[in-house]
């Protein structure tokens, strides 16, 4: 069962994703990090979501690039954070998919799926501003949107987080 | 307390000022911070967020302030953590500041509007029982 969270910078939409994971009952619960510790701001950021999740049961898993190469427990409540940053690694990164980071990214969120009993994706929006952006940032913005309306459509549920508060964007379930 | 937000020109203030027509507002822009924990509302917040951060001054307490010296405060903001992540560390700084500040504030807020278009969804509301 697949959920998306969304929201934007400083949206609270992480603290909303812990919940929503420790809602779900008892599991092996698996956090997969996706934010390259590149420069001091990252390992800050990192450390900032280390300290977030602490006490609330989770193992932490890195994964940079090629999540459908990633292996998880059967049956177990999986926290991807953030799609973001996984979409710039993909593309950017040396060992990254490049041009074939959508359909890297989706096959790895399908492989998720059939070993999570649950998988809740954190992802980002980036796509309200006027900036006149370059063109590798463009594509950027393009292959994440349709990351993005590619999970949502997979998903069971879609979030959107506000400062906090959770503004659904799809429910199966209700 | 309640809370104005949404993008750049929707028609925030506009909404604000004929929502709270009786108080008495500040410019996020232009006041200190002894006039935003007097004001009835402040406009344009998030500048006094940016302001605050270009002086070096730690805007970690800045929500639980208001809450403890002015906590009927209308607070008018715009939501800046739409876009790509900016180039520039200040930039990162202040939408990362402002989401953090906004969203404790909106924990205690009774209200919540998101301006859209001049038009507004609450998107919180305590006080309403059937909204």
């Amino acid at each position: 069962m697949l959920t998306v969270i969304t929201g934007g910078s400083g949206s609270g939409k992480s603290a909303y994703a812990e919940d929503l994971i420790l809602s779900y009952g008892p599991a092996e619960r698996i956090y997969i990090a996706t934010m390259y510790p590149f420069d001091e701001e990252s390992h800050r950021r990192i450390e900032r979501h280390r300290n977030m999740r602490k006490g609330k049961g989770f193992e932490t898993l890195e994964c940079y690039t090629g999540l459908d190469k990633v292996q998880v427990p059967a049956g177990s409540h999986i926290l991807l954070e953030c799609m973001s940053n996984l979409v710039a690694n993909e593309m950017f990164q040396e060992d990254g998919a490049g041009e074939r980071t959508v359909e890297a990214v989706m096959r790895g969120i399908e492989t998720l799926l059939k070993q999570a009993a649950r998988l809740c994706v954190v992802t980002n929006e980036i796509f309200s501003d006027c900036q006149p952006y370059e063109e590798e940032t463009r594509r950027y913005q393009q292959y994440l949107g349709e990351i993005n309306c590619r999970m949502v459509r997979m998903a069971e549920a879609a979030t959107e987080v506000v400062y906090g508060i959770a503004l659904p964007l799809k429910s199966n379930t209700l | 307390m309640e809370l104005v937000i949404g993008g750049a020109y929707q028609g925030k203030w506009e909404y604000a000022k004929k929502k709270f027509p009786q108080i008495d507002w500040v410019n996020g822009e232009s006041c200190t911070l002894e006039e935003l924990l007097q004001a009835g509302g402040v406009n344009g917040f998030h500048n006094f967020v940016g302001r605050q951060i270009d002086q070096g001054t730690d805007v970690q307490n800045l929500a639980e302030l208001i809450f403890e010296k002015n906590p009927d405060l209308i607070i008018v903001s715009d939501e800046v953590g739409y876009g790509v992540v900016p180039a520039d560390a200040r930039d990162r700084a202040f939408r990362e500041a402002v989401g953090r500040v906004c969203c404790k504030l909106a924990k205690k807020a009774k209200r919540v509007y998101r301006i859209v278009c001049g038009n507004a969804v609450v998107i919180k509301d305590t006080v309403t029982k059937d909204a």
